[in-house]
């Protein structure tokens, strides 16, 4: 099968915590296919697992009625995975730094900055929050 | 669906050793703080922390690690860690909690750093 279009794969989980195992699952799965080393694939299961907690826990506050999606682009060169939920809470502004303890969800925001090669945090008003991650396969 | 976390207490020589066992998140709370009152229970100094069984660590379950750690320094007692992957290694490095917990790679390295003379 040809890689030079792009290929979605999109996995739908309940709000519920424990799911985001699926998702991390299902990334670090594209993600071998595509050749990423075992430690990239090991901060991508991270920060997939932070985005859809994040989801979960503060967009769709715990309730198992509302879906995080999580949607893969696999291309040639790049992994891109897209975090969204139901939730119109903004993310927090400020970032976390080792030594100032955040709570949970700026920890995770903090490793999801740390992890991947590129992060956008947003809200849109009929939307709802959305994470965009980017790996690199040439940013081994 | 989360792999439900369990940890039992041993002791070795003049280290009390805490062994998880499954995934370290939000739920592991009431869990470690148990472990770390059964493995203080007899005043010891030296505590360390088995990961070696834990294959998922997210940021709830540091959040729980910080915990641990802070009342464990505020008792003035000596924290180490091993089993933990790579990967978790740098996670510990990346929230700060390497400058509290010494690192090492396998029990018997915790134990000879408490140890050097021996």
């Amino acid at each position: 099968m040809s890689e030079e279009q792009p290929r979605s794969v999109e996995v739908h989980i309940p709000s519920e915590l424990g799911y985001e195992k699926i998702a991390m699952e299902a990334a670090a799965a594209a993600a071998k296919r595509m050749g990423f080393s075992p430690d990239r694939i090991a901060d991508l299961k991270t920060a997939v697992a932070e985005a859809c907690i994040n989801s979960i826990e503060h967009g769709n506050k715990l309730d198992a009625t509302t879906k995080v999606v999580v949607v893969l682009t696999v291309e040639p060169a790049r992994l891109q995975v897209n975090v969204a939920d139901e939730g119109l809470e903004p993310f927090p502004s400020e970032p976390v730094e080792p030594g100032h303890p955040p709570d949970n969800r700026g920890w995770g925001m903090f490793l999801i900055r740390q992890l991947m090669d590129e992060v956008e945090f947003s809200t849109e008003s009929e939307r709802g929050n959305q994470v965009r991650m980017v790996i690199y396969l040439d940013k081994q | 669906m989360p792999e439900e976390l369990k940890a039992s207490v041993r002791r070795r020589s003049n280290l009390a050793v805490i062994q998880f066992s499954g995934d370290v998140t939000t739920f592991a709370e009431d869990v470690a703080r148990d472990a770390y009152r059964e493995a203080t229970r007899d005043g010891g100094r030296n505590l360390a922390l088995d990961f070696s069984l834990c294959e998922y660590i997210n940021s709830a379950g540091i959040a729980v690690i910080i915990g641990l750690v802070t009342e464990a320094r505020r008792q003035d007692r000596r924290v180490l860690a091993f089993g933990l992957s790579s990967h978790y290694q740098k996670i510990f490095r990346m929230v700060g909690l390497a400058d509290y917990v010494e690192m090492c790679a396998s029990e018997e390295e915790a134990l000879a750093h408490i140890n050097p003379e021996a």
